[in-house]
């Protein structure tokens, strides 16, 4: 027994030796935390930068549940590392940790283990006060608006061809006795472009129906179809004309992108509509769909809030509703002053960004970057 | 009480799920995965009304003998054939797999390719040089297009650098700018449509 004790004593003297003819020395204020503005799911655990002379050519984290024993958790850090996230605690267990100095010879030195630590799911994101407060001024800036044009005061709105161009097109369809396509691209119901795009289609089935001009509707969602039958169904009841509304008109195409597309360029060459809608989101079949309107003669009104497909509908249709003049569509075109104080609002926000940006520009060149770094937090 | 009912159901979601973003509790992202989730229970069933509105077209275009009504036979084959194949045997099945990637993948890729014919003809209208913005226009695309082939260098060394400038300065600022619209454009009709003063999606603006 007492051969063992000593055997046991001469290795550690060894080890501890070994180490320091190496030169480590154990990591230093090593603590563990629970990880800041997450679910609760991860421990920090940070250390001190140990010297370049160190001798320290990496680090090994262990952990011990309470009462259990050390367990080596993820690979080998760094020499230059000098924290970890424990992203796989089980949340309610706490832990400590000990943070153990590697050399090139695998010389080990361990340091102290830490308090224990648990994970906690936080409230509210610190990290994102600035984003939180920015939201709320907005917003506050947008609902300001609204009232301020539902006191009566008359709020300018800005001329936007391709929205005054909804009555010429659908009244040169009905002078015509063709139909109007409406595409709403290939959007999902959850996705914002899509509801711009039912709010116009509203206006426009407002239209068709005083007109009694059949519009044709190819859905790529089957959400969106049905959603969309509700629209144009809706505001046929309200313009007083449930008799011109045919459901059929609404109909599904299929959910594959180019199938779609070859589907609503068949119907474009089949049935040739007067007028053609491109309203919503759209990727690579923006000029599929727009190239055939054009062919056949249509006259169309494009617009999409996709940077990339703006080109292509500007070179090949007639009106197109760039970026922000797609979600301006419903207070224009029906007026309302609510609708209309929430544009004035969405102008501000634009000078108070432009605003910040001038100001960031010019503090940045004078050397001044709590604007950037505050931006850079955020993000 | 038709349309207050999704209304006040809009403001509550809507609002609880913009603080969702803002807590990285596990209640409240167990919340938004649920209430994600929620739509993916609601999409079958729209799926099955989508079908059964394809079917009714097609019915109606082969009754009526509208024109190139026979092609509407050609979705019925398809629709059964993958139906009959994939439903009982799963789309690993190798004869699902076959249809797939021999008739399905080549239609797109000959759709997608398409792109290229149109983006001549779209070109060659928009490049006209008319007025002196498509002149500007015009001269803009040569010189992106040379500098996008080796030959571009060759004629001149400095084309690279010209077309990345066009990229990075001009181009890149006015997407940006079209970006920063397009963002206040999202934030302020979903505010519109939360607060319910944007209705036109429920059919009418009442």
């Amino acid at each position: 027994m007492s051969k063992t004790i000593q055997c046991v004593v001469v290795c550690l003297v060894l080890c501890v030796s070994l180490a320091f003819s190496q030169g480590l020395s154990p990591p230093s204020n090593v603590t563990a935390m629970d990880t800041p503005n997450d679910d609760g799911s991860s421990v920090t655990i940070k250390w001190d930068a140990a010297p370049e002379d160190s001798g320290i050519s990496g680090y090994q984290i262990l952990r011990r549940i309470a009462g259990g024993g050390l367990e080596e958790i993820g690979e080998m850090l760094p020499a230059g590392a000098t924290s970890y996230v424990d992203a796989t605690i089980e949340k309610g267990n706490a832990y400590a940790y000990i943070v153990r100095a590697v050399s090139d010879a695998e010389a080990t030195v361990d340091s102290n283990e830490t308090a224990p630590a648990k994970g906690t799911g936080e409230w509210f994101h610190t990290g994102k006060i600035p984003l939180f407060i920015a939201m709320l001024l907005f917003g506050a800036v947008i609902v300001w608006n609204i009232y301020y044009a539902r006191s009566g005061k008359e709020v300018f709105v800005r001329r936007i061809p391709g929205l005054e161009a909804v009555d010429e097109a659908i009244g040169r369809a009905t002078e015509m006795g063709r139909s109007i396509l409406y595409s709403l691209g290939l959007g999902r119901v959850d996705e914002v472009p899509t509801i711009a795009s039912m709010t116009i289609l509203g206006q426009v089935a407002r239209r068709t129906a005083d007109y009694e001009t059949p519009l044709r509707v190819p859905c790529r969602d089957p959400i969106v179809m049905n959603v969309v039958r509700e629209v144009v169904r809706t505001a046929y009841l309200d313009e007083g004309r449930p008799d011109v509304y045919n459901e059929e008109n609404v109909f599904f195409v299929t959910e594959s992108q180019f199938a779609y597309a070859a589907g609503v360029d068949g119907i474009m060459i089949r049935e040739k509509p007067a007028a053609i809608f491109l309203q919503g989101q759209f990727f690579a079949e923006s000029l599929i769909l727009a190239e055939t309107g054009n062919s056949i003669g249509a006259i169309q009104i494009a617009g999409t809030d996709s940077e990339h497909q703006l080109p292509f509908f500007i070179a090949a249709c007639d009106y197109t509703l760039i970026g922000e003049e797609l979600y301006a569509a419903s207070a224009y075109l029906s007026r309302e002053p609510m609708l209309l104080g929430s544009l004035r609002g969405q102008d501000w926000g634009k000078v108070l960004i432009f605003i910040t940006m001038i100001l960031g520009v010019v503090l940045e060149l004078s050397g001044v970057n709590w604007i950037t770094t505050l931006l850079q937090r955020v993000n | 009480m038709r349309r207050q009912v999704p209304l006040v159901l809009c403001f509550f979601f809507g609002v609880t799920i913009i603080l969702t973003r803002f807590s990285p509790h596990p209640f409240s992202q167990s919340f938004y995965e649920e209430v994600n989730s929620w739509a993916l229970i609601i999409f079958p069933f729209a799926f099955v009304l989508a079908t059964v509105t394809l079917i009714r077209s097609h019915v109606t275009r082969i009754r009526r003998r509208s024109e190139h009504w026979q092609y509407s036979f050609i979705v019925f084959a398809g629709l059964i054939a993958m139906v009959v194949i994939g439903v009982p045997f799963g789309p690993q099945h190798p004869v699902f797999e076959w249809l797939f990637n021999n008739i399905q993948v080549p239609m797109d890729a000959t759709m997608f390719s398409l792109l290229a014919f149109f983006i001549a003809s779209a070109a060659y209208r928009a490049f006209r040089a008319r007025t002196f913005e498509a002149t500007l226009l015009l001269v803009t695309a040569i010189i992106v297009m040379i500098g996008n082939v080796p030959i571009g260098d060759l004629i001149w060394s400095e084309t690279s650098s010209v077309k990345q400038w066009i990229l990075n300065n001009p181009n890149l600022s006015a997407r940006r700018g079209i970006i920063l619209g397009v963002s206040l454009g999202v934030i302020s009709q979903s505010i519109r449509i939360i607060l319910g003063i944007e209705r036109s999606y429920l059919g009418g603006g009442d």
